[in-house]
């Protein structure tokens, strides 16, 4: 078990390594400057985690559920990241995809994690049902973004549909396993269920690196709207226009 | 049974997820031409005239009230209601359409276009909320309720007024 964890374990940072390589490679990073800071965050987390495990052992356990929490929150980045890519070739749209993660991870925070952190007597529970209903809200705003997406007809492009790809795997994984866990207790998760999430982790990893090999920009103009293309400020002006004729109508 | 909640959650997840990995379909031809001939110009300032005829009551109470023909009443007002759903419809289509339109030149000052975006943003959930309830107010009561409200007790920033006065006065000037 210990053998297959670190397998796994060094499997992940191989792929977080090559991932940044490939982005300083191909000069994604600039492009992708969220997403990267969390495939960072990961190699060297994962780096100082072996370290600490190596090193100093009885830190290792309290390092590790630091590290594991401070995870389920910088997973919002890959999302704000999908979120910004998804409409940055429509300007009447550009900022839906935060708007759609922030407000739907600001509610769900609010109504829905923290009553099971403020609720739970004992620590473990705490912890995994945290994880868990993290895992739920990320599962809902990706789901939301996807039917968005498709209800606009918007080609994802390979770099995007990669990530959202890779995410959703893990992000599915994730919400079955922890379910289990938290239902049938910490010792099954401690002894049966824990490396199903970091599997599912290093295969997102694996989607994310093909994914993001070489830069592929999300088509835009034709394909997307039959018009052609249109300059910012003059789309700007055609959506006030219609809100005031629209106005002038609902007013009659 | 969470247990099964959750994991049938996270099973519909994947599966809606490799659904909608598919290439998006290109529109139907039909629906889209037909869309166009219901579509308003909002551009030429006249698109009013016809949602003015669809939705004066005017000759329905003409036909019911002074030469009491009730039921031709009723036929004309559940014609008008079909073509009154047609023509919102038709004007969500093209709104949606100019939504949909990409950017050729992006601009070079982040933060004005990150302000802008917010406001374009704003502007086109405002438009979408209210043509969606104009569309449930006469798909439930008909198209002579005055059911929808005008929003304009929303408080609007300078800058977005004048931005809207703005294409207004511009809109008046590409009608003439």
């Amino acid at each position: 078990m210990k053998i297959l964890g670190m397998v796994i374990g060094i499997c992940g940072i191989v792929l977080a390594g090559i991932a940044l390589f490939r982005a300083f490679a191909n000069k994604s990073l600039k492009q992708f400057p969220l997403f990267f800071s969390y495939i960072g965050y990961v190699f060297f987390g994962s780096i100082l985690l072996y370290a600490v495990y190596w090193f100093d052992s009885q830190a290792y356990r309290s390092t590790y559920w630091l590290y594991f929490l401070i995870s389920i929150l910088v997973e919002f980045t890959v999302l704000v990241e999908i979120s910004d890519h998804i409409f940055k070739n429509l300007p009447a749209l550009r900022h839906l995809g935060r708007a759609i993660t922030i407000v739907i991870s600001g509610v769900l925070a609010l109504l829905y994690i923290l009553p099971v952190i403020i609720w739970s007597t004992r620590r473990p529970p705490a912890l995994l049902g945290f994880a868990l209903r993290a895992s739920v809200t990320k599962v809902i705003v990706l789901a939301v973004l996807f039917l968005v997406a498709r209800h606009y007809r918007l080609e994802l492009g390979k770099n995007v549909a990669g990530l959202m790809l890779g995410f959703s795997i893990y992000l599915g994984v994730n919400v079955a396993n922890l379910a289990a866990s938290v239902t049938y207790g910490f010792a099954l998760y401690n002894k049966m269920l824990w490396f199903m999430s970091p599997i599912a982790f290093t295969l997102c990893l694996f989607v994310w690196t093909i994914a993001l090999w070489n830069l592929a920009p999300a088509p835009n103009g034709s394909i997307v709207s039959s018009v052609g293309g249109r300059n910012s400020k003059d789309t700007a002006l055609e959506l006030a226009r219609f809100n005031n004729e629209l106005s002038k109508f609902l007013e009659k | 049974m969470i247990t099964f909640i959750y994991a049938g959650l996270a099973i519909t997840f994947l599966v809606l997820v490799l659904c909608l990995m598919r290439k998006a379909q290109p529109r139907d031809t039909d629906e889209a031409v037909e869309e166009k001939a219901y579509a308003p110009h909002i551009g030429n300032g006249r698109w009013l005239d016809l949602s003015e005829r669809i939705f004066d009551p005017s000759d329905a109470r003409w036909l019911g009230e002074e030469l009491a023909f009730p039921k031709l009443e009723q036929a004309l007002m559940q014609d008008r209601q079909r073509l009154a759903i047609r023509w919102l419809e038709a004007l969500q289509a093209s709104f949606d359409e100019l939504v949909r339109t990409p950017e050729i030149a992006p601009s070079n000052d982040p933060e004005a276009d990150s302000a802008d975006g917010w406001q374009m943003l704003w502007l086109t959930m405002r438009f979408k909320v209210l043509v969606s309830y104009a569309l449930l107010v006469v798909k439930v009561f008909g198209p002579y309720h005055r059911l929808v409200p005008s929003f304009a007790w929303v408080p609007l920033s300078q800058r977005r007024r004048q931005t809207i006065r703005q294409a207004a006065l511009a809109g008046s000037r590409g009608s003439d």
